[in-house]
C-alpha cells in the first residue's frame, strides 16, 4: 500500500519505526545499494545509476518524472528500481525526506514543490500500471493484479468522493474525459458498494455489480486515484511549511532543499521546461494531400454554405502552414515565425498560399469574389499584418496563427467534422497529419 | 394579434418608460453589477457600444431611462477592469437554445412560432435536468431572451473552468458524441451498446437520441440518413416509446442504425450555439431589457413548467397596438 500511496498509514508507520537519523541521510546507505542491485536484472542498470543514500534516492525520483517526459534518449531501464515494491521501505523515506525538506524552505506554492506533486502522481500511477508486470510469471501476474485491484478498492473506499469540477484539469488536459465518468449530483462514482447503492434501481435485468465492473475501470480508478495521492502529497507539504515557522528549521533539510533546486534548474534548462514530447520529432516536408484528416480534406473541397472565411482563413491557413513549415509546435513549444523556417518564403508562395487560395475559388460563391479583403487576412493569419503581398517587413505585425483543435472545429464548422479512425484520442488535424506522415 | 414584429422607436421609449424598472433586472446581475461589462446596440446595427461599466443598479436605471437602446446586453464574464475588458475573473457557464437554429423543427415558419419555442423549451428542459442530476449544479438560471432561452449558470466551481472543459461539458449534456464502445481492459471486454447503460453518459446520450427521433418529420435533413431510412425511422420510432431499442435497432439493421446514430450525434451538436459557451467575453441580452427586433421582453424565467411567452414576456405595448 505505501509503495504506491506513502501517506497511507503503512507509510507513517515505516518513517516512525526507521526514518530517526537526520544526520546520517546523506552516508552511503548499503542496505538501500544491495536491494537495487540483487533486484535488478544484470547489465540493466550501471553502478553509477544507482542511488547511495536516501537523498539521491529523493533525487532519482524527480529526474525520472522529468527524463521521461522530456529527455528523447530516456532509458526505463536505468529507473527500473524505483518500480520494484522491494524498494519500498526507502522509497517511503525518501519521499518523506523531500516532502519535508520543501516544506520548511519554500512550502506548497513553489517550483520544487509542484515538481514533487507532479512526480509523485505519476510515480504512483506508473506503479499501478499493468505495464510493471513483464517480467513477472503468469501466477504473479494474476497475483499482482488482484492485489493491485485491492489496493486500489482499499484506497477509494476510505477516501470522500471526488467531484468532477476539482479535477477540470485532468479533463482539459484530455488525461479523462468527462464522458467517461459515472457521475451523481457531481461526484464521481468510484466505489462499488456506492455506486449500488446509488443506481440499483435504474439498472433492471441486469446485476449492478456486473454493470459496475463493466462501467467503472481500472483505468479511471488508476487516474483519479494518482490525483487524490497528489493532493494528499501537496496538503502534506503545506501542513509541513506550516508548522516550520515555529521551530528552528534542521540545517539538513535545508541542504537537501537547495540540491533539489540545484538539479531542477539544469533539469530544465537541458529539456527546455516540464511538459510532453509528443510529435516534437515531426520533421518539416513537402505537404502530403493523402495523409492529411477528413476535416481539412473537405475544406480542401471549397465550402458550398455559410463560413466560407472562417474555414479559409482560420483553419486552412493555419493548418496548412504549420503542417508545411514547422509540424513540430506542439511538441516543442517554442513559438516560431515563418520567416524562421521559410527565410526567403518561397516555401510559403508557391506551396501553402495556391492551395489556400485554390479552396477559397472552390467555395460558392468563390470566396475573394465577394470578401476580396480575406486574402489580406490570410496573410495577417501567418504573421504579416494586414497588407496585400507577404513581405518580410512586415513579419511580426500580427501573429502566426495556431491550427485550430478538433473541439473549436466541432464548435464553429460542425459540418466539417467526419472523424475516420486514425481521429480516435486525437485532438488536432495538425497531429493526424503528423500521425500519418510518421506511418509512412 | 401578430407577434414578433420589430418596436418603433416610439414604442421602446414608453417600455422603457412605463414598463421597465431596474428592479426586474435579476440579483445574480445586480449582485457583481461593477465587474461586468455592458454593451448597448443603438440603432440596431449590433453592440457596438461597449466597455460600459455601472457602479451601482441607479446609473444602470438612468442610462436605459434616457437611451432607450434598441438592445441591451451584459457580460458573462466578471472582470477587475471591466471598463477595459482586463484582469478577467471568472464566468458564467452558459447555453444558447435558439428557436430559430434548432436543426429540428416540427414547425416551418420563417422566424420563431409558438411551436418552435415550446420545441426550445423542451431541450433546455433537457439540459438543465442533466446539469442539476449528473453535475451536480445548483445556482441555475433561466432567461427568455425573446427568440430562445439562455441557461446561465453560477455555481461557484464552474465559474473559473477553461474553454475545453466548456466544451466538454456542452457535449455531454446536449449528447453529441456516440459513448465509448469498448470497456473493459485486455482480457475481458465488453461492448454493451449505449441504450443497454442506464446511468451515465450513455443514458443522456440515449435519451437525447430519442428525443431528436421524436422531433424529426420527413422533411428533416440528417447527415448520412437518405429518404429511404429517413422513412423507415419515421415508421418505426413508436419502438422507442416503450424504449424497445433493441427491436428498433433489429428492425433498422445494425449499419443502418449506427448512421442514423451517428448523424443524430452530430445533429444534437447544434442544438446550442457551442459559440456562446465556450467563449470566456460573451456578452447576452440584459434579462429585463427589450429584443426590439421582435417586440419581446428578455426575462428570467422562475417557473419554467408554467412560464409561456405569449404570456409572460410580451410588453404592454404589443397589447395596445392596434392592428
Amino acid at each position: 500500500m505505501s509503495f504506491i500511496n506513502p501517506l497511507s498509514d503503512e507509510g507513517k508507520q515505516i518513517v516512525r519505526e526507521d526514518g530517526g537519523d537526520l544526520d546520517r541521510i546523506f552516508d552511503e546507505n548499503v542496505p538501500l545499494i544491495n536491494t537495487i542491485i540483487e533486484n535488478s536484472s544484470q547489465g540493466d542498470l550501471e553502478i553509477k545509476d544507482v542511488p547511495s543514500n536516501y537523498v539521491d534516492l529523493a533525487i532519482k525520483r524527480l529526474e525520472w518524472y522529468l527524463r521521461r517526459s522530456n529527455d528523447p534518449n530516456y532509458n526505463h531501464k536505468e529507473f527500473d528500481f524505483l518500480f520494484n515494491p522491494e524498494i519500498t521501505k526507502f522509497d517511503v523515506i525518501a519521499f518523506y525526506i523531500l516532502c519535508q525538506a520543501i516544506g520548511i524552505k519554500y512550502g506548497s506554492n513553489s517550483r520544487e514543490s509542484r515538481a514533487i506533486v507532479e512526480s509523485q502522481g505519476q510515480i504512483s500511477a506508473q506503479r499501478l500500471s499493468p505495464s510493471i508486470l513483464i517480467n513477472h510469471s503468469n501466477e504473479e501476474k494474476r497475483k499482482i493484479r488482484l492485489e493491485r485491484r485491492t489496493i486500489i478498492e482499499d484506497t477509494i473506499k476510505n477516501l470522500e468522493n471526488v467531484k468532477w469540477t476539482s479535477i477540470t484539469d485532468l479533463l482539459s488536459s484530455k488525461k479523462i474525459t468527462l464522458q467517461e465518468l459515472i457521475l451523481d449530483k457531481g461526484e464521481i462514482i468510484l466505489d462499488k458498494e456506492d455506486f449500488i447503492n446509488r443506481f440499483e434501481g435504474e439498472i433492471h435485468h441486469r446485476q449492478p455489480e456486473r454493470m459496475y465492473n463493466v462501467l467503472i475501470g481500472n483505468k479511471i480508478k488508476e487516474i483519479i486515484l494518482a490525483r487524490m495521492i497528489m493532493q494528499s502529497t501537496e496538503n502534506y507539504i503545506k501542513s509541513v511549511h506550516e508548522r516550520s515557522s515555529t521551530v528552528e528549521p534542521n540545517p539538513v533539510l535545508l541542504k537537501i532543499a537547495e540540491r533539489v533546486t540545484e538539479f531542477l534548474s539544469k533539469e530544465t534548462l537541458n529539456y527546455g521546461g516540464y511538459g510532453g514530447y509528443g510529435g516534437a520529432d515531426a520533421k518539416a516536408s513537402p505537404l502530403n494531400v493523402e495523409k492529411f484528416p477528413p476535416c481539412i480534406r473537405k475544406a480542401l473541397d471549397g465550402i458550398k454554405s455559410g463560413g466560407r472565411n472562417e474555414v479559409i482563413v482560420l483553419f486552412l491557413t493555419p493548418f496548412l502552414s504549420y503542417a508545411r513549415l514547422y509540424p513540430s509546435i506542439f511538441g516543442k513549444k517554442t513559438s516560431l515565425k515563418v520567416s524562421d523556417v521559410d527565410p526567403d518564403l518561397k516555401i510559403t508562395k508557391n506551396e501553402i498560399l495556391p492551395i489556400i487560395h485554390d479552396a477559397a475559388d472552390k467555395c460558392s460563391p468563390p470566396l475573394f469574389d465577394d470578401q476580396p479583403q480575406e486574402k489580406i487576412n490570410i496573410n495577417a493569419k501567418l504573421g504579416f499584418g494586414m497588407h496585400a503581398e507577404l513581405n518580410l517587413q512586415h513579419e511580426g505585425e500580427t501573429t502566426w496563427y495556431t491550427p485550430m483543435s478538433c473541439d473549436k472545429v466541432k464548435l464553429n464548422m460542425p459540418d466539417l467534422c467526419r472523424p475516420d479512425k486514425t481521429c480516435k484520442g486525437l485532438n488536432n488535424p495538425l497531429s493526424y497529419y503528423n500521425r500519418k506522415m510518421r506511418e509512412k | 394579434m401578430e407577434f414578433f414584429k420589430p418596436a418603433t422607436e416610439q414604442e421602446r421609449r414608453l417600455y422603457y418608460k412605463e414598463e421597465w424598472d431596474v428592479k426586474q433586472v435579476p440579483d445574480f446581475i445586480l449582485d457583481h453589477l461593477e465587474n461586468r461589462e455592458f454593451g448597448f446596440d443603438h440603432f440596431g446595427r449590433g453592440p457596438n457600444d461597449r466597455y460600459k461599466v455601472f457602479n451601482t443598479p441607479y446609473y444602470l436605471k438612468r442610462f436605459l431611462k434616457t437611451r432607450n437602446p434598441f438592445a441591451a446586453y451584459c457580460s458573462v464574464a466578471f472582470y477587475k477592469k471591466p471598463k477595459k475588458r482586463k484582469d478577467w475573473m471568472k464566468s458564467e457557464l452558459v447555453f444558447d437554445v435558439d428557436a430559430k437554429d434548432i436543426p429540428i423543427r416540427t414547425c416551418n415558419c420563417d422566424n420563431v412560432c409558438e411551436i418552435c419555442l415550446n420545441e426550445a423549451k423542451g431541450i433546455v428542459n433537457n439540459i438543465i435536468d442533466t446539469l442539476k442530476g449528473d453535475l451536480g449544479l445548483k445556482n441555475i438560471h433561466l432567461i427568455y431572451s425573446g427568440r430562445g432561452y439562455h441557461i446561465r449558470v453560477l455555481d461557484d466551481e464552474v465559474m473559473e473552468i477553461d474553454s475545453d472543459v466548456r466544451s466538454q461539458v456542452l457535449k455531454y449534456v446536449v449528447g453529441a458524441d456516440i459513448p465509448e464502445e469498448e470497456y473493459g481492459e485486455m482480457n475481458e471486454k465488453y461492448n454493451p451498446p449505449h441504450f443497454i447503460i442506464p446511468i451515465g453518459y450513455p443514458k443522456v446520450f440515449t435519451d437525447r437520441v430519442k428525443y431528436s427521433i421524436f422531433h424529426l418529420t420527413k422533411n428533416s435533413k440528417i447527415d448520412d440518413v437518405n429518404e429511404k431510412l429517413l422513412k423507415d425511422i419515421l415508421k418505426n420510432r413508436y419502438l422507442l416509446e416503450e424504449n424497445n431499442w433493441g427491436l428498433f435497432k433489429n428492425n433498422i439493421g445494425p449499419l443502418r442504425y449506427k448512421k442514423i446514430v451517428n448523424g443524430i450525434a452530430s445533429l444534437n451538436m447544434s442544438l446550442v450555439d457551442g459559440k456562446v459557451s465556450i467563449d470566456l467575453k460573451r456578452i447576452l441580452r440584459l434579462p429585463s431589457s427589450l429584443h426590439s427586433k421582435v417586440s419581446m421582453r428578455c426575462t428570467e424565467v422562475k417557473n419554467i413548467e408554467t412560464f409561456d411567452p405569449f404570456k409572460d414576456a410580451v410588453p404592454k405595448f404589443v397589447w395596445e397596438r392596434n392592428d
